[in-house]
């Protein structure tokens, strides 16, 4: 690749390794001075052929490889793709297995909200931040072991049910878990919403207007933090959302103070709904008595609300025993233009948040960027991820007035 | 507005460019439209703030039709509305929605690269998803496309 040059102007590469993507993912930054001008992206790197590989499967084992697609929201995967079957097969969930589906949807929200509010603090400088949303993350981590004997892909779902019934004792448990949490929330809360030292980092920083966010199509909470009403859980309620709905929580001020502050809402509404689902359980058979292995002609749509936003299924089936056409949208796809759209016109310094600002699906561990400065001088600098994480830092520090030895 | 109303507000917006219509499911309503149609169709829905471009599934309905299908799904609330596009197999072409909905460009390009459709318009054509060495000409999301016949072709 060669960086464009002229007397001021250079571009940045970024990736293909990337902290806060789902897929590593490349990206392009032009800079003049310290301020982004243009950006690009490149996906792929992790682009399996999920979408094509359904076309050999059959209708069951598809369910444990679309499960696959995201190491963590497995479970919202698998209840689009199974809701969108049953609704092929013209079969119903029953009510507690939809009220269970429910509850597994709303703890993988919680464990990918924490596990967000820590990269995003570490990428902020916040290191203590960090380490302490990921302790108290192993409280659902180990409710969702407890329940299901696996931490990410506990794969509750099965076509037509759930594979496990909550307990009085698992019941008890999560609730407990719930408590703490609660409580940890709040605390959060207060640390993002009220510290000076965040609050510079986030603050009218990344800002996307309520018209961008619509003009962009961005989805989830990234959306919902431009004061955008769009939740597909109550837009159009799955699973058992009808029965026990959650609350619309969005912001006006569409900076990532407010992506912050939807997030945590979020995760408080949904301890308050895994409550009420626990308080009132539906009784009754986890699955449906048959399951047909063939799946009647047609096409069926199937949206739901993921973590990060809508996750849209389109699955088709022509009477066989696997599907013809399955097409996943995920909601980081979304987002990713609104990335490439917000970081122009920010300083360098803003990028990693503003990147980590939409949530992209963390699971690379590599962490590497490279910033190539111009050659016009004769040399050439190389950063890598971690170099650019704390150009960022310091550069609020120096803002801020702060010694950065100080504090080193 | 409730979800009927917005299908039936949608259909209204689409009649002028309509070949048929269907509702595949209570929330959804598909209309055929002609590929030289599809700018002023979705144009007049994106005029109208009628929800947002929330996918594009490329479709091979199979080598016999001699055809691939391009289906533009429109969402807002629980309503969908699909545009539904029939382009011909050996030339397939549709025009980029990138100036009525800048998103749809990262929706265009998957398009493009997997199975083939040529998006007229398309500013950027450098491949977003599949790798840099993938052979020209191979769209994995047609149905004549066999992963073993790939796998020797590279290993040759």
């Amino acid at each position: 690749m060669n960086p464009t040059q002229t007397a001021d102007r250079f571009i940045i590469p970024i990736g293909p390794q990337h902290p806060a993507l789902k897929e590593p993912g490349h990206f392009e930054f032009t800079v003049e001075g310290e301020t982004v001008t243009g950006a690009s992206v490149r996906l792929g790197y992790a682009h399996r052929g999920i979408e094509k590989g359904t076309e050999s499967r059959n209708w069951t084992q598809n369910l444990y490889l679309l499960e696959r697609v995201c190491g963590i929201c497995s479970h919202i995967h698998a209840t689009a793709y199974t809701l969108g079957v049953e609704q092929l097969a013209e079969v119903e969930a029953p009510p507690r297995a939809q009220a269970i589906r429910e509850i597994f949807a709303e703890l993988e929200r919680i464990h990918s909200h924490l596990l967000w509010l820590g990269v995003a603090a570490h990428d902020a400088g916040f290191d203590t931040l960090f380490m302490y949303t990921w302790r108290d993350r192993e409280t659902v981590m180990d409710i969702l072991e407890e329940v299901s004997g696996n931490r990410v892909h506990y794969s509750a779902n099965i076509l037509g049910g759930v594979k496990f019934d909550i307990t009085d004792k698992a019941a008890n448990t999560i609730l407990k878990g719930l408590d703490f949490l609660e409580e940890r929330t709040h605390h959060y809360r207060s640390v993002v919403n009220e510290d000076t030292f965040f609050l510079q980092r986030t603050r009218g920083v990344g800002l996307m207007t309520k018209e961008e966010a619509l003009r962009l199509g961005v989805v989830g909470p990234t959306a919902r933090a431009s004061g955008v009403e769009r939740d597909i859980r109550v837009d159009a309620p799955y699973i058992a959302y009808h029965d026990f709905p959650v609350n619309l929580v969005t912001l006006p001020t569409g900076d990532l103070e407010a992506r912050f502050l939807v997030r945590l809402d979020e995760l408080l509404d949904s301890y308050r709904v895994i409550r009420d689902i626990l308080n009132d359980m539906p009784e009754g058979e986890l699955t449906v008595k048959r399951m047909p292995r063939k799946m009647k002609p047609g096409e069926v749509i199937s949206r739901v609300e993921a973590p990060r936003g809508e996750l849209f299924y389109f699955i088709r089936s022509t009477g066989g025993e696997s599907p013809d056409r399955i097409k996943v949208r995920t909601p980081t796809l979304c987002n990713m233009g609104s990335v490439i759209k917000q970081a122009v016109g920010h300083n360098l310094a803003d990028v990693p948040m503003i990147l980590v600002g939409i949530d992209p699906c963390f699971s690379c561990n590599d962490r590497a960027v490279s910033i190539r400065e111009s050659r016009r001088n004769g040399q050439e600098k190389v950063w890598n991820w971690a170099d650019l994480r704390r150009y960022g830092i310091e550069f609020y520090r120096r803002k801020m007035g702060l010694e950065s030895s100080i504090l080193e | 507005m409730n979800t009927q109303t917005r299908l039936e507000f949608a259909e209204r917006l689409l009649a002028e460019w309509s070949r048929g219509t269907s509702a595949p499911q209570p929330h959804r309503l598909d209309v055929i439209i002609d590929p030289g149609d599809l700018l002023a169709a979705a144009g007049a829905l994106v005029r109208s703030d009628w929800g947002y471009l929330a996918a594009i599934t490329g479709m091979d309905p199979g080598v016999a039709t001699g055809a691939l299908w391009v289906l533009y799904h429109f969402a807002e609330g629980a309503a969908v509305v699909t545009l539904r596009i029939t382009v011909p197999r050996d030339k397939p072409a549709v025009p980029t929605l990138h100036h009525l909905v800048p998103l749809s460009e990262i929706y265009e390009r998957e398009l493009s690269e997997i199975l083939g459709v040529e998006i007229i318009g398309m500013a950027d054509k450098s491949r977003l998803f599949i790798p840099d060495d993938w052979p020209e000409g191979v769209y994995p999301m047609r149905k004549e496309f066999e992963m073993a016949d790939a796998i020797a072709e590279g290993q040759k």
